[in-house]
């Protein structure tokens, strides 16, 4: 695919190719239901899904997300742990400067988790019963792609 | 595409008769209950005991908790236990281990050393119950083992199960960082130890309700189930154990969907498969080891994070559909199982459902009701060629170990997990509150509170493991662990006594497995990236 072969950070020929994203689980969590269900409705919208899989702490996390120039970052939360490890992962992303957003999405977030992680510069979050095309919205929108042209708009927070 | 097909997808007639199950075939094709080949149960009807054992998923927090929760549990009328291990336990990595940190006794009892498991069985009248355990089961058994002699308990009286999962764990929720034949090499080892000197205790316990509740479907399930029982019996009689020595001690614990009677002819087929393969395919000669033992989880997948109070009915159709089809001990995953391991009050549903099922409802009073119906004879035969259809097509494309490294479980459990998400969304399988007759998230308020309350990770595990540490006897527990890597060396030797030895000394699962994964040529920390980035 040739939008592989261009750099992840060439603003230039940030429009021309599909949208990217990272995702991968954190900790010990090992539901991975959710997040290959994500991975496949990513896919079929025509995004790029760099997926992680389980296992991740966020330093790798950060990482992976300069390594791959992806555009969001999506965190499937089927544990707990996720409350846990959000404060170091948005650290670590501000330290190395990275601004892809962060967007959780998983079974256990609850509204009040939800708007707790908000607050803390997570950018969207997916509770049960998120819809689909909601989620592919979303995401399209945080990697500055629903059709104003302005790119990334959502650094709010971060 | 019509509607008329089971969740697995066979093809539903509007109703059935006589041309759809042939009654003289009741001998060959049934039996009586307790006769060959078991379709209709592993018992004869009337003797002995009635209905089945009850018992709820618990462990959480550090073991003296999950001890009191069993007491609590035995208190309210449980007449057995079941035991999960928290994330870190299962996966053998001890709780001050760099990925463990946030998930320590969260979703299930946090385990790493003998004395956890004293803890955990304190009190427990050990030769009276029965123990389930979804943990490690080299590691259990070892432990279990070791606690009942100290108590003055003879191993031999022990009576339960512990999940073996060496094929498909990598590609699951069980993952332990290990190659195939280390895997299947703990599981043979601990199932040949057992039989030796725990011969009521079930160590062989099949688990299919782990590999399926990502969304395979009952075919699937029991074919992929079929095709780790078969692998490791082949694996034990390499190594010398006869058939009828481990066989009887072979059970399998399934997954319970809402399609009612799938899962009962599923139950049913089970049973007519297992006493056929061990018999025509293993020789097979003792009636124990033909009629297999089933226990069964309810779904955890077909439940909602949205209306909980919803999954206290499926629960209870699941646990009836259990009962028709005569399962020897039931779990209903409880209404809170979307967002946290089983609440106080969801366990009391969960266990006063199946009280309120086995004493109010006369099902336990006639063995296999449903026995003669033409459906639910029909959906047996045909689950049962498709299931042993699909175990053959899988066998014939190599063998576990091969297919296992080639990625091809990965990707059948991967299908089946895109399948089932797509089922939900396109509306092909119905889920009220989700799919269908959906209530805004500010009104979905019944039960919320006690679904949303946490447990907090148990870090305090990690300061008294590092108090251990600095206590033991370091020249011993190094010894033991040298002594575990011979013996892991040695393809001929069993495992457990090592691992006996072991835990006497002080050691810890973490620190076992790290020897065994360097015998067999892995890292000694599967997960040795994290410590570093960590």
């Amino acid at each position: 695919m040739p939008s592989a072969r261009t750099g992840p950070r060439d603003e230039r020929r940030f429009e021309m190719r599909p949208v990217r994203v990272l995702l991968g689980l954190l900790g010990m969590d090992q539901h991975e239901v959710g997040a290959v269900a994500v991975a496949r409705l990513l896919r079929d919208a025509g995004m790029e899904v760099v997926y992680l899989g389980r296992f991740n702490l966020p330093p790798e996390i950060a990482r992976a997300a300069a390594d791959e120039g992806v555009d969001v970052i999506g965190l499937s939360c089927h544990s707990w742990e996720y409350l846990h490890y959000v404060d170091e992962l948005l650290a670590r992303l501000r330290e190395e400067g990275i601004a892809a957003p962060v967007v959780l999405g998983g079974s256990v977030i609850t509204p009040e988790d939800a708007r707790a992680m908000e607050d803390k510069g997570v950018a969207a979050c997916f509770g049960p019963g998120a819809d689909s095309a909601q989620i592919v919205a979303t995401i399209r929108r945080l990697a500055g792609r629903d059709g104003d042209g302005k790119g990334n708009g959502v650094s709010d927070g971060t | 595409m019509t509607d008329s097909h089971s969740e697995s997808g066979i093809p539903l007639k509007p109703v059935y008769g006589p041309e759809d199950w042939d009654a003289s075939r009741y001998a060959s094709s049934l039996g009586d209950p307790g006769q060959f080949p078991f379709a209709r149960g592993p018992r004869p009807a009337g003797g002995g005991r009635r209905g089945w054992i009850q018992r709820e998923l618990s462990g959480e927090g550090d073991p003296e908790r999950s001890n009191q929760q069993f007491h609590e549990l035995l208190a309210k009328g449980q007449t057995g236990l079941d035991v999960i291990g928290d994330a870190p336990t299962v996966a053998l990595l001890d709780p001050d281990h760099p990925l463990a940190r946030h998930a320590i006794g969260t979703q299930g009892v946090s385990l790493c050393r003998l004395d956890d498991y004293r803890a955990l069985y304190r009190g427990l009248p050990l030769d009276r119950i029965t123990l389930s355990h979804s943990l490690p089961p080299l590691f259990v058994i070892a432990a279990l083992h070791s606690v009942a002699r100290e108590r003055g308990v003879d191993p031999a009286v022990l009576r339960g199960s512990v999940v073996q999962a060496p094929y498909y764990c990598e590609d699951t929720g069980y993952a332990l960082g290990m190659p195939f034949a280390l895997r299947e090499r703990m599981s043979v080892d601990s199932i040949a130890f057992a039989a030796r000197e725990m011969p009521k205790f079930h160590a062989f316990l099949e688990d299919t309700y782990y590999i399926s509740d990502g969304g395979l479907d009952a075919v699937e399930e029991m074919a992929l189930g079929f095709v780790e029982i078969r692998g490791l019996i082949r694996a034990l009689l390499a190594r010398g154990v006869a058939i009828d020595d481990f066989a009887p001690r072979i059970a399998i614990l399934v997954n319970c969907r809402m399609d009612v009677f799938e899962e009962v002819a599923k139950i049913r087929a089970t049973r007519r498969l297992h006493a056929r393969m061990l018999c025509d395919e293993f020789g097979a000669r003792d009636p124990r080891s033909l009629a297999v033992n089933v226990a069964a989880h309810t779904s955890g997948m077909s439940l909602t994070a949205q209306q909980p109070v919803n999954n206290v009915v499926r629960g209870t159709i699941q646990a009836l559909a259990l009962a028709l089809a005569g399962v020897q001990a039931i779990e209903i995953s409880t209404f809170d199982e979307a967002y946290r391991t089983p609440s106080p009050e969801a366990h009391e549903v969960a266990l006063r459902t199946q009280q309120i099922l086995h004493l109010e409802s006369n099902v336990t009073k006639v063995a296999d009701p449903l026995g003669g119906s033409f459906f639910v004879e029909s959906l047996t035969d045909e689950l049962e060629r498709r299931i042993d259809a699909m175990v053959r097509s899988i066998e014939a494309q190599g063998d576990a170990a091969s297919l296992a490294e080639s990625g091809f479980f990965r990707r059948l459990f991967h299908d089946a997990m895109e399948r089932h998400a797509r089922a939900i969304d396109s509306g092909a399988l119905p889920k009220v509150g989700v799919n269908c007759h959906q209530v805004a998230p500010e009104d979905d308020t019944l039960l919320r509170e006690v679904t949303a309350t946490k447990i907090e990770p148990y870090r305090g595990r990690v300061a008294e493991l590092e108090q251990h540490r600095r206590s033991r006897d370091a020249g011993r527990a190094g010894a033991s662990l040298d002594a575990l890597g011979a013996c892991a060396a040695d393809p001929r030797a069993n495992l457990t006594p090592a691992v006996i030895d072991a835990f006497a000394a002080g050691a810890t699962v973490g620190e076992m497995a790290g020897v065994l994964r360097t015998v067999y040529g892995a890292s000694a920390d599967a997960f040795g990236a994290h410590r570093a980035a960590g």
